[in-house]
């Protein structure tokens, strides 16, 4: 018998699908955040499972994808940064996935996935917040008066941002990471690319 | 569902007849590329808020006005209500006294730095969105695509650019069928903020399941019909530069020179002299 | 006469599944139309995809033997190659939808827009298609507004427009209402006496029955038989031995046989022929 493995166009037209649905589904992430009112932005989330599912580049490309979409129709020019933010993320949860920091019935596995979404990844938010988007509070109340206290008592502009952004950031990131667990759990294996 | 998911919603429905539909979509493309990069380049809130009203004119003339202020009233207003206050008196490089508020028996000094580093950052956004809002409302699918095309980018992105705003309806399509499923077994809105994270999954695994099905059939069904054939596909939209077209292009050039000047004579804050424009350290 | 498909001594394990197609040998030959019958699991969905590459070239997997389709063995040429040979047609309409047509007509010049054809032949084409398949006025239409027959019929027509040597059809009504299934066939029926040559998996052996001229049936990955249509829907205890139901006239006839005592002489397999063998029957 002769063998044959799937070739390479294969993968590479799954990906072609693939991209778009992430994009899609961090879209209608921000949508269902809207109607179920759930505590996070709710807008990353489908990149971190595209990256679980298919890996890092088709993870990377559909979180950006879907950033690049909403510079280009609502969210205005600059927000394409924000589509740099989303490869940070699914780097990531490509580096939980080779150290194994994504198991959800060992909970102490995640906690180094947990500091890299926290406050490492909050450094580089903050930085296109004030560099891009001047670094002013965030249109939230409770953020913003952390913001303000932060401010007020250290006057410094960096820091305010940072914390600002830790008090978003942190749940946001820690709930859609487990989200795209549990929902990479329940994912029938042939759809799983990616080798663990 | 909130005003900036309606805009893109709406975005099938809406059709539009105006000086601004009939406009090439390169000229709309590029005027927005340019205005935006104009907002960033120059840190001077009334000249800021005359290309955003430039921008409003142009939506008025499209028809869209009403929907671009809305937008704006969503996400660019709530940025000045939060950051002018609390910049004003809190901005690390606060020096100017403009004056003193005097509530419930505080008093607030008020200082011109920090006030307008909130107002020229909304103002810029503001910019952003609403140029951007108006190339995508007043721009056909179709002409999206041929643009696309000529800007030469690769099939494989223009495919998945355009896939990606069709996959979004039918996707939010879905999820009002799971919704009202999930509503009719006891999902409840209004809950604590861990039941609410419970809600969110209760609606996004089932969408997710569903699409990740979906992935397997369409890559199949395109590879079946010869997306892979290593050959320049073709384009089946037309579009054409027109007079008009060439007088928006001669427009944007004319005031791209006088703003140089400006910039050349007044630095990046010609109009009002603002002294700083990123903070330092 | 002339074989557009060829499967010799073919053999075909999934990645993840054994044995699938086991020592696979037929033919479909220009101008016929073959249907495939089975049980679920039986390799039918399977043998379609060989016949455009997609397996091997998607599915990857262990092959024994080869395929020639139209000339083109699949495993050296790619899919998009075999595209212009091969049309294939699924279950669910909508997912095989290109998902970026606006319309109807774009729709269906897609798969040619693919191939970099011209502008002016792609019109040509799609016309034609559209009007083959009785989809004329419904040209500026999305395709999302159309009903699940007409939708079909659509995805029917991105083949056509393809015109491609042979035409295989999974289960393409499996998912359609009766009249969308009654529309679909309509347009096989007609593809049928024009000459296409089509080779059609389907579970509705009754439509089947009017169209086939050969039937292939399969079981476990193995042929059981491929003969006329009428010969093997006349084997009905075998056929229902491994869970295929045959036409019910046919069925009614062998029961009458075995239960009653009253032959026929010969198994009708279509409702015309079982009120002609039936009206001589009760008229002597």
């Amino acid at each position: 018998m002769t063998e044959r493995e799937a070739t390479a166009p294969a993968a590479r037209i799954l990906a072609v699908v693939m991209i778009p649905m992430i994009a899609a589904l961090n879209y209608v992430g921000g949508v269902l955040v809207e109607l179920t009112k759930a505590p996070i932005w709710g807008d990353t989330w489908a990149t971190m499972l595209g990256t679980l599912i298919s890996g890092l580049w088709v993870g990377a490309v559909g979180g950006f994808l879907y950033n690049i979409i909403m510079a280009f129709t609502v969210w205005g020019l600059p927000a394409w940064v924000w589509g740099t933010a989303n490869i940070v993320v699914a780097l990531i949860t490509w580096i939980c996935i080779r150290m194994g920091w994504d198991d959800l019935r060992r909970p102490w596995t995640l906690i180094p996935a947990f500091i890299l979404f926290g406050p490492i990844y909050t450094v580089y938010t903050t930085m296109v917040s004030i560099l891009i988007f001047g670094g002013g509070p965030l249109w939230k109340p409770l953020p913003a008066a952390i913001y303000a206290a932060v401010l007020k008592s250290t006057g410094n502009f960096w820091l305010a941002n940072y914390v600002q952004n830790l008090s978003t950031e942190i749940p946001d990131k820690w709930i859609s990471y487990i989200i795209s667990l549990l929902i990479v759990s329940r994912v029938p294996r042939r759809f799983i690319l990616v080798r663990r | 569902m909130g005003v900036v998911r309606r805009v893109l919603l709406d975005k099938r429905v809406l059709t539009g007849d105006s000086i601004i539909h009939r406009l090439d979509p390169r000229p709309k493309f590029f005027f927005f590329l340019w205005i935006s990069v104009l907002a960033y380049v120059f840190y001077d809130y009334v000249l800021t808020a005359l290309f955003l009203l430039v921008i409003l004119a142009l939506a008025a003339a499209a028809g869209i006005l009403r929907r671009i202020l809305l937008v704006l009233a969503v996400i660019v207003l709530p940025g000045f209500a939060f950051a002018i206050p609390i910049l004003s008196v809190l901005f690390p490089w606060n020096e100017t006294l403009m004056f003193k508020l005097h509530i419930l028996g505080f008093e607030l000094p008020l200082y011109y730095e920090g006030f307008t580093w909130g107002l020229s950052w909304p103002l810029k956004i503001a910019v952003c969105v609403s140029s951007a809002l108006l190339f995508y409302l007043t721009t056909e699918p179709g002409e999206l695509i041929a643009l696309l095309f000529k800007l030469r980018l690769p099939y494989k992105f223009i495919y998945m650019v355009t896939i990606t705003l069709q996959l979004i309806p039918l996707l939010l399509d879905e999820i009002q069928t799971i919704y009202q499923a999930q509503l009719s077994r006891g999902l409840r809105t209004k809950a604590n903020p861990v039941k609410r994270i419970w809600n969110f999954l209760a609606l996004v695994i089932p969408l997710t399941l569903s699409s990740l099905m979906k992935v397997q059939t369409r890559a199949i069904a395109l590879e079946s019909r010869g997306f892979s054939a290593p050959v320049r596909k073709t384009c089946l939209y037309d579009i054409r530069l027109r007079a008009g077209d060439h007088l928006f292009f001669s427009a944007m050039i004319a005031v791209t020179l006088l703003l140089a000047y400006l910039y050349l004579l007044y630095g990046f804050s010609p109009i009002v002299h603002l002294k700083f424009y990123y903070v330092a350290g | 006469m002339e074989a557009v498909v060829s499967f010799e001594e073919f053999s075909y394990s999934y990645p993840t599944r054994e044995d699938v197609l086991v020592d696979i040998d037929f033919q479909v030959h220009r101008g016929e139309v073959l249907g495939v019958i089975g049980p679920n699991g039986a390799g039918k969905s399977t043998l379609c995809r060989c016949l455009n590459g997609l397996i091997p070239h998607f599915y990857g997997g262990r092959i024994r033997g080869k395929v020639i389709v139209a000339g083109l063995d699949t495993q050296e040429h790619s899919t998009a190659e075999l595209s212009m040979k091969v049309g294939l047609l699924f279950q669910d309409p909508i997912e095989q939808l290109s998902g970026v047509a606006l319309t109807v007509e774009e729709e269906v010049g897609f798969g040619l827009s693919m191939l970099g054809y011209p502008k002016e032949v792609i019109g040509e084409r799609v016309a034609e298609a559209i009007e083959r398949v009785g989809l004329k006025g419904l040209e500026g239409r999305s395709p999302y507004e159309l009903s699940g027959g007409q939708q079909q019929r659509l995805a029917l027509a991105t083949v056509l427009a393809m015109r491609p040597e042979v035409i295989a059809l999974d289960e393409p009504t499996a998912l359609l209402d009766p009249i969308g299934k009654y529309e679909v066939f309509g347009v096989l029926r007609e593809l049928a006496s024009e000459g296409s040559t089509l080779m059609v998996v389907e579970h509705e052996i009754e439509e089947l029955a009017y169209i086939a001229d050969r039937i292939l049936l399969l079981h476990g990955g193995r042929i059981l038989s491929i003969d006329e249509s009428k010969r093997v829907l006349s084997e009905v205890s075998r056929l229902k031995e491994i869970g295929v139901d045959p036409p019910s006239v046919t069925e009614l006839t062998y029961l009458l046989e075995r239960e009653v005592g009253v032959a026929l002489g010969e198994y009708p397999t279509t409702l015309p022929e079982a009120v002609r063998l039936y009206g001589e029957v009760l008229r002597s």
